[in-house]
């Protein structure tokens, strides 16, 4: 779900870890151990790889000492803000086969859209790329889904305008959910670009008053580990 | 219409037609580059992901050696 998804589905990243969204049940979790242990991987930071951190929305992070992998670090993660649960995420997923056989299973396009609604600076041009990559890859024979998932979710004034030229019905059904397709629909590109402004800052803010509650968990976690050396 | 071409530029464009398969090899291809010059695997330090800790212990350069350093500055 992380840099090596964003690579798949046509954005530009150059990620140093790897991502994973898994389902937190303790059976998986054994699992998830079991393939830890092959890789050698550590805990390199709070919280603990417990179940109870990982239901509440923490990362667990991971650096890895097998010869194969030495040094990769790996981020689990099983619940993430505006993000369905894993039991609705496995069923979208996508599965791509590389060239030497290995299969990927990669969240779902919409669904890492919205996994990348964060605070950081970062993840906004991710985001932009990701769904840009889709409308040109389908933009001449689009689907009923990949319209609804252009207009909710591009952040490109000139393509959503185009878009909303192109589909006016559903530009206006769909601005009940996304207002902003009112500007897109008008063609006012200056106060289109504003309103995605807004939209991004109002979903960042929101992002931080969800993890400000977990990071005093973290910072918590980090004095106590600290104290007992 | 707007090309992607004239949206992003010709090379972002060119990175948007590749199929997965081919943007997983070529990244596979700068993986090598970056390691071979000692590139480290920890990511890069991001003060505005809720993770961030700056006590974390890094990792040394998967080749073992110093990595890149400054040995001659500019002025400013």
């Amino acid at each position: 779900m992380g840099g090596q998804a964003c690579v798949l589905y046509g954005a530009a990243e150059f990620s140093r870890d790897t991502d994973f969204a898994i389902l937190a049940s303790q059976a998986n979790l054994s699992r998830l151990r079991a393939a830890l242990a092959e890789l050698q991987a550590e805990v390199i930071a709070v919280p603990p790889f417990e179940l109870k951190y990982l239901r509440k929305g923490h990362a667990i992070h991971f650096r890895c000492h097998a010869s194969e992998a030495a040094g990769m670090r790996v981020d689990v993660m099983t619940k993430m803000r505006g993000v369905d649960t894993f039991a609705k995420l496995w069923p979208r997923r996508s599965t791509l086969l590389a060239e030497d056989g290995t299969s990927y299973e990669l969240m779902s396009l919409p669904d890492l859209v919205k996994a990348k609604r964060t605070q950081r600076d970062k993840d906004w041009p991710m985001i932009r790329r990701l769904v840009e990559a889709n409308f040109f890859k389908a933009r001449e024979r689009p689907k009923p889904k990949q319209l609804r998932f252009w207009f909710l979710e591009l952040r490109t004034p000139e393509l959503l305008i185009e878009l909303a030229a192109a589909h006016p019905e559903l530009c206006r059904k769909l601005a009940r959910q996304r207002s902003l397709l009112k500007l897109a629909a008008s063609g006012e590109e200056n106060d289109l670009i504003e309103a995605l402004s807004e939209e991004e800052r109002l979903e960042r803010e929101a992002d931080r008053e969800y993890w400000m509650p977990l990071k005093s968990e973290l910072e918590q976690l980090r004095r106590t580990r600290l104290h007992d050396g | 219409m707007i090309s992607a071409e004239q949206l992003v530029g010709e090379e972002l464009a060119e990175w948007y037609s590749l199929t997965p398969q081919e943007r997983w090899r070529e990244s596979a291809k700068l993986w090598e580059v970056y390691l071979s010059l000692g590139g480290s695997l920890d990511p890069e330090p991001d003060t505005q992901s809720p993770f961030f800790d700056p006590s974390a212990p890094s990792s040394r350069p998967v080749d073992g050696r110093a990595g890149l350093r400054v040995i001659r500055r500019g002025g400013v």
